[in-house]
């Protein structure tokens, strides 16, 4: 995540403000995908803007693995930290709150207010740990659907995301076809290479084998918190890129002290990614990042069958944007869920930025990425 | 429209007199997608532009047209066999690396191919170079050689020569004059200012 400092680009641009969220509740069954079920579900989300009489200005901002519902303003005059992707969302802003209602929910088994393996399952009274049903990303996105309906609106103008919530997106395009008016799908892809398989285990294998897991029955105030800052100081990595790392920190040393301890903290990199998994575990559940991690690693749109065979059911036009620092989710990943729409017949853009910042890139203000969001949600 | 767009969009109208109602059309070297956007309200077309240059794909999102930036000769590969109806190349190849190779390509993923180029044997071109010793500059190619693209140009001759040896089927062929807008009947390798091709396979 980028928490760097966001002065307007554009002067005219507002805020969006103070903001509070909100919990929706189903005490309807949710069946998952993989089998099982629970039965009632809470999706926690703000909404940012006004809908419309006609309820057909609404869009859908699906966040990313560490993310959550809060993408824009502040739900405080204390709080420093503003939304997620305040940037982008506001009155002016490419996502302009002026004309569109905009949505943001916490994902389906996360951790920050939605139904997910640190709920407590009502058939038990305790926390569903890894009795939480196996998670897919369609799992989340049907759980969206539902919010959705609780509004009555039967079709969004745009389902928007980034990372894991740009595979989201495209979920939606695929499920929900009738319902998506357009989509931007945001540094991700069509599945997981092996290398971010490789270094999703790497970050679970640490959690799960911290002896504070207890397999996954941990006390909610406790917790593997070595085990998921690690992880997280691994995942954190991998969001970046080596060229943004040395312009960031170099070799600068923490203080010119060199009396410290051999293994203490001494490069400015070092303190960076232990203040990012320490302050990590202080919002979020180890099982959750298990789940997660797990429905990423197993997305893959070209299974059953085929890419071009899954995307057929798209209807909507779509933005694809890929990132040229990506290592992550490399530029060709994102590519190649375009060439399978364009190969379809689809109305699909594909757009690649310069950026230096790795995977995290989409979190920045650029003014490229301003002028492609706004162009395509207003053409 | 400005004398310059007008000069610019010299083979729109012939190539939109060759594509179909309802074609799949992919343009490549696409530029800002006004060809792209004129087929889309002449024929409704499906069509998809390809340009490297992000800038031109911003232009694209803003007119409506879906484009993909990237590497034109990648990106064909991604595709099968006469996935498309027409593959335009207007004022592309003499931009290309590997032209041969791009031009087969083009082939193999569109049943016909339109490519228009600036016919580098032109009268005037020969007179500058024959004269001053320098290349033409005018308002379509304003800026000096230092300032410009690498570039590869050929004439209508050289063209037809290498659809000759490749084996190539033309169709259609149109030469327009100096203006680019009158069209040029006789001594065309002389006399034609631009060249629009329609190429099929000899299959």
């Amino acid at each position: 995540m980028n928490d760097s400092e966001q002065a307007p680009l554009i002067s005219d641009e507002g805020e969006v403000g103070f903001v509070e969220y909100q919990d929706f509740v189903s005490k309807e069954p949710f069946q998952f995908v993989s089998g099982g079920s629970i039965p009632e579900l809470t999706l926690r989300y703000e909404t940012y803007g006004h809908l419309s009489a006609a309820k057909d200005n609404a869009i859908l901002i699906c966040h990313a693995l560490s993310g959550d519902h809060h993408c824009a303003g502040v739900h405080g005059i204390e709080e420093r930290k503003q939304g997620w992707w305040n940037f982008m969302v506001g009155p002016g802003k490419p996502i302009d709150t002026t004309r569109y209602f905009v949505i943001c929910s916490n994902v389906l088994g996360g951790c920050q207010g939605s139904t997910g393996p640190g709920s407590i399952n009502p058939a038990t009274g305790r926390p569903y740990n890894l009795d939480f049903p196996k998670l897919t990303v369609q799992d989340m996105v049907k759980a969206q659907s539902l919010l959705i309906d609780s509004f009555g609106i039967d079709r969004l103008h745009a389902v928007i995301g980034g990372s894991m919530g740009g595979m989201q997106t495209l979920q939606w395009a695929i499920d929900f076809p009738q319902r998506v008016g357009r989509y931007i799908a945001l540094a991700c892809g069509a599945r997981h290479t092996a290398q971010a398989i490789a270094f999703n285990d790497t970050g679970r294998q640490a959690i799960i084998s911290d002896p504070e897991w207890k397999g996954g029955n941990y006390d909610p105030q406790e917790g593997p918190a070595q085990g998921l800052a690690v992880a997280r100081m691994m995942a954190h990595i991998t969001y970046l890129s080596d060229v943004g790392m040395e312009s960031k920190f170099g070799r600068k040393r923490r203080s010119g002290d060199q009396s410290r301890e051999h293994f203490e903290v001494e490069f400015e990199v070092e303190s960076y990614l232990r203040y990012q998994g320490a302050s990590f575990v202080t919002r979020f559940d180890a099982n959750t990042y298990l789940y997660l991690t797990k429905a990423l690693d197993r997305f893959d749109l070209h299974s059953p069958e085929s890419l071009d065979v899954t995307l057929q059911a798209v209807t909507a036009p779509g933005l694809v944007v890929g990132f040229t620092s990506d290592w992550l989710y490399p530029p060709q990943g994102n590519r190649e869920v375009v060439e399978a729409l364009l190969r379809l017949g689809k109305d699909a853009t594909y757009a690649e930025l310069a950026m230096d910042f790795g995977h995290d890139s989409f979190l920045l203000r650029a003014p490229q990425l301003y002028e492609l969001m706004h162009r395509f949600l207003s053409r | 429209m400005k004398a310059i767009d007008k000069k610019r969009q010299a083979d729109f109208q012939i190539i939109a007199h060759w594509v179909n109602e309802g074609d799949r059309v992919l343009d490549l070297g696409c530029g800002r997608g006004v060809l792209l956007e004129y087929l889309k309200q002449k024929k409704s077309i499906y069509g998809v532009g390809v340009d490297i240059d992000l800038d031109k794909i911003l232009s694209c999102v803003k007119r409506g047209v879906p484009a993909y930036q990237g590497d034109i000769r990648a990106m064909l590969a991604t595709f099968p066999e006469n996935a498309f109806d027409r593959v335009i190349f207007s004022r592309t190849v003499e931009q290309l690396e590997d032209p041969d190779a791009v031009l087969a390509e083009g082939l193999r993923v569109g049943r016909r191919v339109a490519v228009g180029f600036v016919n580098k044997a032109f009268w005037l071109n020969r007179l500058n170079i024959f004269l001053k010793g320098r290349r033409t500059v005018n308002e379509v190619y304003p800026k000096p050689w230092y300032e410009s693209l690498p570039a590869n140009p050929f004439s209508v001759a050289e063209f037809e020569d290498y659809c000759d040896a490749r084996r190539i089927v033309i169709e259609n062929r149109v030469f327009l004059s100096g203006d680019w807008r009158s069209e040029c009947s006789r001594f065309p390798n002389l006399m034609a200012g631009y060249a629009i091709y329609d190429l099929a396979s000899i299959d």
